[in-house]
């Protein structure tokens, strides 16, 4: 034990103090401006949990009554993602709206430099609220781009008149009204504000795995102070997301040098410079993951990141280079961890980085668990039934 | 008749010069200190040597409490906090708690020497992990470790072999707000610089900085000194965040000069806070109705020729509670407020 008159990491508390945060807290503006007739605010439903932000504001986080965004790059690439949301949902009896008029938030384009003008993306991402707010449901934005981006336009809306003047002509031109919500929420902290009730249903031990966690770079530098911070976790000096549903399931999360950096995607780079984005993901996350840690797992928030880091992998595996870490979303193991299917739930074969270690070391019998998914694509494959029902994907439920 | 009481609200630096002063030209003082010593944050904080002279911190602050305890003129009240003012000069109405008791008394003026607090780089928003690793300090810190002598990683409790030191935590950071300078960490850190290769003759010394910053004589005192003859390395860049790699730490960031990002291996880092007005500042300015300034810092409004004046008249304000300032600042602006506040009694007297 070392006696110095000093105190250690370890004993050091920040306290975020919201008086001093370096910007204004936009909802308050924002029921200004509906106190002033300019636009609509869509409360968050009285069912919510507060978490704290950067700066120590709290964040009102939605339970039920939620409204889900949708992320174009999950449900083409990655479905076990989104279907792990809704799982969770169904799982907790909660009441939630999957919407069919949901249009993509189109931001990628936008932040790739390649399309489009402020009312137009304002327009979009007003018209999706719009669409929850007629149905009486609260926006969850399952996409992390779609999320940052929502936010940037939030604040626009807010803070320029010409913008909210253009817009507003637009949505009278769809029948619809200007409406904003409260708060701009992520599925990620759903997942987060639920934690503990995900670890009380866990029926799978975790407490032998390690993991790494990638903090979405849409979730935590774009208006970052919406963000979502804890005492406990990285002494507040980091966003508390994923790291604090992990823990909460009895992960073991290590840390990296590299845990600040992009994952790669760089929406630009992944269009038209992927080669690079591919090198960035291995080289500066994967590689550094690895050689640091080497978790059986690295768990992150986003489309992007989850495509990005899992499917980079395999170029440089044929290289012999120091790769090889399965990649999952927060959904996914907070859903795997209450005895979700690997492959009817997660759909991990939609995976490009070989998975099947770590299910093992979770005590899955994996050739067992596959039979039973080609079981029902068998049915559906000989015209028996048309898709999978949600009771077909709890059949072999674990409890 | 007006009050020939002055009260005093602090008991550092400033609040104690001025209480000499003022009980030096005959009046009579009431120091009002809400801890339960004298010395300010020099004494609390633990600072081991002042800057630029490196005389001994708590010897300094012994002679200067020396110089007004059991002085019939001067009552201290420690413990102390005022709750409450009414009235005006020559006759302000006092409210106070003391030791826990309400307490009531009468001053015909008042000098505000509340001081400032360190920053917290919890705050910063460049990722400096001070809440993260055992081995990123701030100067507080350092300061304590060197007074004692056992300037040592706090992780390993061994002595370090690369030490850098980041400028500008917390000062002349738009994104924070504080768009001001410190003024003296440039020369704390340069002293902390020296203190540590006297120490440790084999440590590297290193400090991260977008300008060096050394007011008046400190560039001959410490500056040159620091590198010609203690061999520090200064490093005209920006670093942007301190990350654990293996046992020690990475600090990452931008050479300005040679244009290009840098990854440097240290054993330890010493965040150089900067200053921000303390709780008991933005308290006690609401108290008296005195104006602070958007960093919360009490605002002087006689420009460069009356540094003391607030817009309440009868009420003064000297040294940090005002803004960045050093020792010598603050001695000066005490003589000035002793000077103003006796003059504002003695104008008072002759008016009632």
């Amino acid at each position: 034990m070392i006696h110095l008159p000093i105190t250690n990491a370890s004993e050091r508390t920040f306290k975020a103090d919201p008086d001093n945060a370096p910007v204004t807290d936009l909802r308050e503006e924002l029921f200004q401006l509906e106190r002033e007739g300019e636009l609509e605010v869509i409360r968050v439903p009285d069912n919510h949990v507060e978490l704290m932000t950067k700066y120590g504001r709290m964040k009102k986080i939605p339970i039920d009554k939620t409204w889900h965004h949708k992320s174009c790059g999950q449900c083409g690439h990655i479905p076990g993602y989104s279907t792990s949301i809704f799982w969770l949902n169904r799982q907790f009896g909660l009441d939630y709206y999957d919407p069919t008029d949901q249009t993509s938030c189109t931001s990628w384009n936008y932040y790739a430099s390649a399309t489009s003008n402020p009312e137009a993306q304002a327009a979009v991402a007003v018209r999706n609220f719009a669409a929850a707010a007629e149905v009486g449901y609260f926006p969850l934005i399952h996409c992390g781009t779609s999320f940052g981006h929502y936010k940037e336009v939030r604040h626009a809306l807010v803070h320029q008149h010409d913008l909210r003047r253009k817009v507003k002509k637009i949505m009278e031109r769809l029948g619809k009204k200007l409406v904003i919500p409260e708060e701009i929420v992520h599925y990620s902290e759903w997942v987060l504000a639920m934690k503990d009730r995900i670890a009380e249903r866990q029926v799978i031990d975790m407490s032998n795995i390690t993991a790494t966690v990638h903090p979405a770079c849409h979730y935590h530098k774009l208006i970052e102070e919406d963000a979502i911070y804890d005492s406990e976790i990285y002494g507040a000096q980091r966003t508390a997301i994923v790291t604090g549903t992990l823990q909460a399931l009895g992960i073991n999360v290590g840390d990296y040098s590299s845990w600040y950096d992009c994952c790669g995607f760089g929406f630009r780079h992944i269009l038209v410079s992927r080669d690079f984005s591919r090198s960035f993901s291995v080289q500066r996350k994967i590689e550094v993951m690895k050689e640091e840690v080497n978790p059986d797992v690295t768990v992150t928030h986003d489309t992007g990141c989850v495509t990005t880091l899992d499917q980079s992998q395999f170029a440089a595996r044929a290289h012999d280079r120091n790769v090889g870490i399965p990649v999952m979303a927060d959904s996914q193991m907070a859903a795997l961890a209450m005895g979700a299917h690997p492959y009817k739930v997660l759909q991990l074969h939609w995976h490009n980085t070989d998975n099947k270690p770590f299910l093992r070391k979770l005590g899955f019998d994996v050739e067992k668990v596959w039979a039973e998914f080609q079981e029902e694509v068998d049915k559906i494959k000989s015209g028996e039934k048309e898709f999978m029902t949600w009771e077909d994907a709890d059949k072999n439920l674990k409890k | 008749m007006a009050n020939e009481n002055i009260l005093i609200i602090g008991g550092g630096p400033t609040g104690l010069e001025a209480a000499r002063g003022i009980a030096e030209l005959g009046y009579q003082v009431i120091l009002a200190e809400k801890r339960d010593k004298m010395g300010g944050t020099p004494v609390s904080a633990g600072y081991a040597a002042l800057t630029p002279d490196m005389r001994d911190a708590g010897e300094a602050m012994q002679e200067m409490v020396g110089a007004v305890e059991n002085n019939p003129d001067i009552k201290i009240m420690l413990n102390t906090e005022i709750t409450g003012s009414a009235g005006e000069t020559g006759n302000f109405k006092i409210s106070a708690k003391s030791n826990g008791n309400d307490m009531e008394f009468d001053a015909g003026a008042v000098i505000i020497a509340t001081g400032f607090s360190h920053f917290d780089p919890g705050r910063e928003t460049q990722k400096y992990g001070y809440y993260e690793h055992d081995d990123v300090i701030t100067i507080v810190d350092a300061e304590k470790l060197l007074k004692a002598g056992n300037f040592v990683r706090p992780s390993t409790g061994e002595k370090p072999n690369r030490v850098a030191f980041i400028q500008c935590v917390g000062s002349r950071d738009r994104q924070i707000g504080n768009e001001y300078c410190s003024k003296v960490c440039c020369g704390i850190t340069s002293k902390q610089a020296i203190e540590v290769r006297e120490l440790l003759p084999g440590c590297k010394v290193f400090i991260f900085y977008i300008d060096m910053r050394m007011y008046g004589y400190w560039e001959n005192e410490i500056y040159w000194p620091a590198q010609e003859k203690h061999k520090v390395n200064y490093i005209k860049g920006m670093a942007t965040e301190i990350i654990k790699k293996g046992d020690g730490l990475l600090v990452k960031g931008e050479d300005t000069t040679m244009r290009r990002p840098m990854e440097i291996p240290m054993d330890m880092v010493i965040l150089a806070v900067g200053m921000e007005p303390s709780e008991g500042t933005k308290q006690v300015a609401d108290i008296f109705g005195v104006t602070k300034n958007k960093f919360g810092f009490i605002e002087t409004i006689g420009g460069a020729l009356n540094t003391v004046s607030t817009n309440v008249e009868g009420v003064f304000a000297a040294g940090a509670c005002t803004g960045p300032s050093d020792l010598e600042d603050c001695i000066s602006a005490a003589g000035a407020a002793a000077m103003k506040s006796i003059s504002a009694i003695r104008k008072s007297a002759v008016t009632a």
